[in-house]
């Protein structure tokens, strides 16, 4: 029989979801505790403290149904032992986004919520901050909540709540919080024990209500002995319900001197039927039980109605889903069953906590069978449920989970399990604990000689996996070309030799092999392996996977145009979106990779909202491989948009974060290139220098550096040796793939040739440049190298690239104007008489040596009158210049 | 500072029955009237907090939680010494 609640990752309800549960049956609607709770929740925050069995919950609950259409409620119970304080706001969040009384269709739990890092508590935050309706959010049991983080981070949330939101903290112990500013502030109820107390004539109301009659003196004897203990009352209305000699039984209750929890739980016990009795006891092992599990452990059927009937008599055993499959005892009878259990059938216990944990197992809740495992005393088998499982939870993105399941365990335990070794380093890596990670890889290594050699492969290949996962996030990638080749060498096997991998683990080593390969440059492999990750990941069902396959797919290459790439990655960020995985750090290189095409086509609008996107997920948690990236691309932005202070300081940025890679990063070529055009643009050029001297020579892609030589040169005012350099560039530029140096090669060797006075040469070059620009639309380049003056040069019949040409000139002026507005300074500094007269020539048609012959000095001085200029007027090209000199009536004739 | 491991004797509202006894193995019980006390040896505090829960999760009520002073150990008395099988 399966349950028609869906369950998350199939395991059991991770709250509760009252709904029409408890009030309808009989417990004795409080009403004056009802208002009392009213009143308090006018208060920011209510306390509800109050020893087991007092009446908390039912109170809860029957406020919550009360409520729900005035207010939104949302309505969690603490998870019994909740160490993990990710899981515990992963519980809040889910919550609050589905409070009580909203439909889930047939039950389906709330859109996966990673229990993976930090940031849940961060959403839950945003979540609450930007509360506009009435809202209360309830915690029940929050005495379980056994994480220092979280009830720091509980303090953080009840500091910042709105206005219109309310919190009920439902606890046994007054909760370690500091609410004293909160009394201070008026801001705080309480609720303790005596104000729950049943008084006497609630007693004598319940008793009526469950259709008991009992005597003025019964009734008093009862009230007195109980002294008003909700659980107490409520035991004894069940033992008394149907009972032969009710006077009897009070008497002798109120004579013994019995603890009388004790007493009255376990006259509840024997009053039911064999087989109830026998039920409650085997059930008591799980948590939370279904009719399926509860027949399992019971071992007979027809556990679900047993349970429903003791729903009815209110025998403390609540459903948890409005249709009634899901239960769970409550904590008091829990307890003392599980004593009486090991008390009597201690025998049995180990049994039934394997039956237990092999059910769990088959629906998938794997940190309930390895409880269960443990439970059992079975610990190898419990190590290995973790570590087979512990790759599943890496490709859901769920890692967060090793870390919770690893605390079952007791410390130390993973010294003689490589299985568990392997599992913490996994929960190690994925919360950024670098060296720890890499100290249980060591530990896991160790055991490898030891191993039957039917796992050991297995072993070494997981082993392999996380290395390259570790490299991966450290950047050391030189380390690990080792692993690279064992792991290649075990894939390619596979199909020979059955290594019985696992599709998981094989997904992994795919995943991470790529990415190490494509930071390194070796995009045909990276290629292959990834796309063999997606595929598989689609096969396999994991989602997460295929993202994280597909998020390093989107970068150009011999084989992929930017077109492409550009759509690879647009495609990875909207499956990413569909399965709801769009703010996991994984998805930066795809947002960085869109958002940088969108740069190198023009698209500086677009681009930048992409990078925004990609700053925001990767936040402190991307691989500092791909933190370089978005360097790069922010760096470029700010290229495009002529704010070269900007550009230098993020392309240094890049080159800061490459420094902590080991190898070489893919675009360390173009980062040093760039970085050291930028400072000669900006009149570093000894700084300029350093850089480019600093780089170690690499075959191939060492136009970026050429370039930037060329750059300097220019700088320097020496065009023909800026040209010499760029000849050599063309040799060693591939002509294959995008021509993303190129362009920029052939649009420096114009403006050189332009500063020459050769402009045939440079419309050549020019048109050489548009040519290599068009198949990709690289109209980057051109912003970058403030082609307008070079373009300019080019007449408009003579290119072959006329849209090209016009979209380029357009975006030009578009960008110029503005960013010289933000570049200029208030006051232009006053031009020299010398300036001033080669500004005047400016507005005709003259070349620059032209303007040297007439006025009778060198090409070089009136390049440097030209750079000051500019840069007086904050102008970008001649046609802006002239048209501020304009605005400033400094070409008005009369002044000489 | 930290709670030194000693004998300490807990006292109990009401006689508890084997089922509540036998949640607490380690410690030994006495049935005084309508009180029970429970005496054990208790190794530090965290052993400690976790007989309190242990209590508190039962729905016990506490009455009386006592450190016994170790007598210095002589030949006639056994006090003072951890309770040897429990």
């Amino acid at each position: 029989m399966t349950s028609s609640l869906a369950t998350p990752r199939g395991g059991h309800p991770q709250q509760l979801n009252p709904g029409d549960v408890s009030v309808a049956r009989g417990l004795l609607g409080r009403e004056n505790l009802l208002e009392m709770l009213d009143r308090a929740v006018t208060k920011r925050i209510t306390v509800i403290s109050a020893p087991p069995g007092s009446g908390k919950t039912s109170l809860l609950r029957a406020w919550a149904d009360r409520e729900t259409h005035l207010r939104r409620i949302a309505f969690i119970s603490v998870l019994r032992e909740q160490q993990h304080a990710p899981r515990f706001w992963g519980c809040v969040l889910d919550a609050m986004r589905n409070p009580l009384g909203s439909n889930r269709p047939d039950g389906q739990p709330a859109a996966t919520v990673a229990l993976d890092d930090d940031t849940v508590f961060d959403r839950v935050l945003s979540q609450v901050a930007g509360q506009i309706e009435p809202s209360v959010l309830i915690i029940d049991d929050l005495h379980e909540l056994k994480s220092a983080d979280a009830l720091a981070q509980l303090e953080q949330l009840l500091a910042i709540l709105p206005s219109p939101a309310r919190v009920v903290l439902s606890s046994r112990r007054d909760p370690p919080i500091r609410l004293h500013q909160l009394r201070l502030a008026d801001e705080f109820a309480e609720i303790r024990a005596g104000d729950l107390r049943f008084s006497e004539r609630e007693t004598r109301a319940l008793l009526a209500a469950s259709e008991i009659s009992l005597s003025e003196a019964g009734v008093g004897a009862l009230y007195e002995r109980t002294e008003g203990w909700a659980a107490g009352l409520r035991l004894a209305v069940i033992s008394l319900s149907g009972h032969p000699d009710a006077e009897r039984f009070v008497a002798e209750f109120s004579g013994t001197d019995r603890a009388i929890g004790e007493y009255l739980m376990a006259e509840m016990l024997e009053r039911q039927p064999v087989e109830v009795q026998s039920m409650l006891l085997r059930t008591s092992l799980v948590d939370r039980m279904n009719g399926e599990l509860a027949d399992l452990l019971a071992g007979r059927a027809g556990s679900e109605q047993m349970l429903l009937e003791l729903e009815e008599a209110n025998a403390f055993v609540v459903s948890l889903d409005p249709q009634r499959t899901w239960f769970r005892y409550h904590q008091l009878l829990v307890d003392f069953l599980r004593l009486e259990l090991r008390r009597t059938s201690a025998d049995e216990v180990p049994a039934l906590h394997r039956r237990a944990a092999r059910w769990f197992a088959e629906r998938g809740d794997v940190l309930e069978a390895v409880r269960h495992t443990l439970a059992a005393g079975d610990w190898p088998d419990a190590a290995r449920l973790v570590a087979d499982h512990s790759f599943r939870w890496v490709l859901d993105g769920q890692a967060g989970t090793i870390r919770a399941v690893l605390e079952a365990f007791p410390e130390g335990a993973s010294a003689d399990h490589p299985d568990l070794a392997l599992a913490h380093a996994a929960a190690e890596l994925n919360e950024g604990r670098l060296e720890e990670a890499a100290a249980q890889l060591a530990l896991a290594e160790s055991h490898l000689p030891s191993a039957p050699p039917a796992r050991r492969r297995r072993l070494a290949v997981a082993i392999a996996s996380l290395r390259l996962g570790l490299a991966r996030r450290s950047g050391q990638f030189s380390d690990v070309i080792e692993q690279v080749n064992l792991l290649d060498a075990s894939i390619a096997d596979e199909s020979s030799e059955p290594i019985a991998m696992g599709s998981e683990l094989r997904g992994i080593a795919l995943l991470n092999l790529g990415i190490v390969e494509t930071w390194s440059g070796r995009l045909a492999d990276a290629e292959r392996h990834l796309s063999e990750g997606a595929a598989l990941a689609q096969t396999i069902g994991r989602p997460y996977l295929e993202v994280a396959c597909r998020a390093h797919q989107g970068f150009p290459s011999k084989l992929v145009s930017v077109a492409t790439a550009r759509e690879r990655g647009r495609q990875a960020v909207a499956l990413a979106e569909r399965h709801g995985l769009d703010d996991r750090p994984i998805l930066a290189p795809a947002l960085g990779a869109v958002g940088g095409m969108a740069i190198w086509m023009g698209e500086f609008d677009e681009g930048e909202r992409w990078l925004r996107r990609a700053w925001e997920v990767a936040s402190t948690h991307a691989d500092p491989a791909a933190a370089v990236l978005l360097h790069v691309a922010t760096g470029m932005l700010h290229a495009g948009r002529g704010q070269y202070q900007s550009a230098l300081g993020e392309y240094a940025a890049a080159a800061q974060a490459q420094g902590l890679l080991t190898g070489v990063h893919a675009l360390a070529p173009r980062i040093t290139g760039w970085l050291a055009t930028m400072q000669a643009r900006v009149g570093m050029l000894d700084d300029a220098r350093a850089t480019l001297d600093g780089f170690s020579t690499h075959t191939g892609r060492m136009g970026a550096i050429y370039n930037a030589r060329a750059v300097i040169c220019m700088a320097d005012g020496d065009a023909a040796a800026a040209l010499e350099v760029l000849r050599e560039a063309l040799d060693v530029t591939p002509t294959a793939g995008p021509a993303f140096t190129l362009v920029e090669t052939h649009l420096l060797a114009g403006m050189s040739h332009l500063q020459l006075g050769d402009r045939d040469a440079a419309a050549a070059e020019a048109e050489a440049a548009l040519g290599s620009a068009e198949p990709d639309r690289l109209i980057f380049p051109f912003a970058m190298t403030e082609a307008a003056e070079l373009l300019d040069a080019l007449p408009r019949h003579a290119t072959a690239h006329r849209a090209l040409l016009a979209e380029i000139v357009d975006l030009l002026r578009g960008a110029s104007a503005p960013d010289a507005e933000r570049e200029r300074l208030s006051q232009p500094e006053e031009l020299s008489r010398s300036e001033l007269r080669v500004l005047r020539y400016l507005p005709t048609n003259l070349t620059r040596p032209e303007i040297a012959q007439e006025l009778y000095v060198s090409i070089n001085t009136v390049n440097t009158h030209i750079r000051n200029i500019y840069s007086k007027l904050g102008a970008r090209d001649r046609s802006s210049a002239v048209q501020r000199a304009r605005e400033l009536r400094l070409l008005s004739t009369g002044r000489s | 500072m930290a709670t030194p491991p000693g004998l300490y004797a807990i006292r109990i509202k009401g006689r508890l029955g084997a089922t509540a006894l036998s949640a607490f193995p380690a410690m030994v019980c006495e049935l005084e009237d309508s009180e029970t006390v429970l005496t054990g040896w208790i190794e530090d505090r965290s052993a400690l907090f976790g007989v309190l829960e242990q209590i508190e999760a039962l729905g016990l009520e506490l009455i009386e939680l006592r450190q016994i002073p170790a007598r210095p150990t002589s030949r006639e008395s056994d006090e003072g010494r951890p309770p040897r099988s429990l």
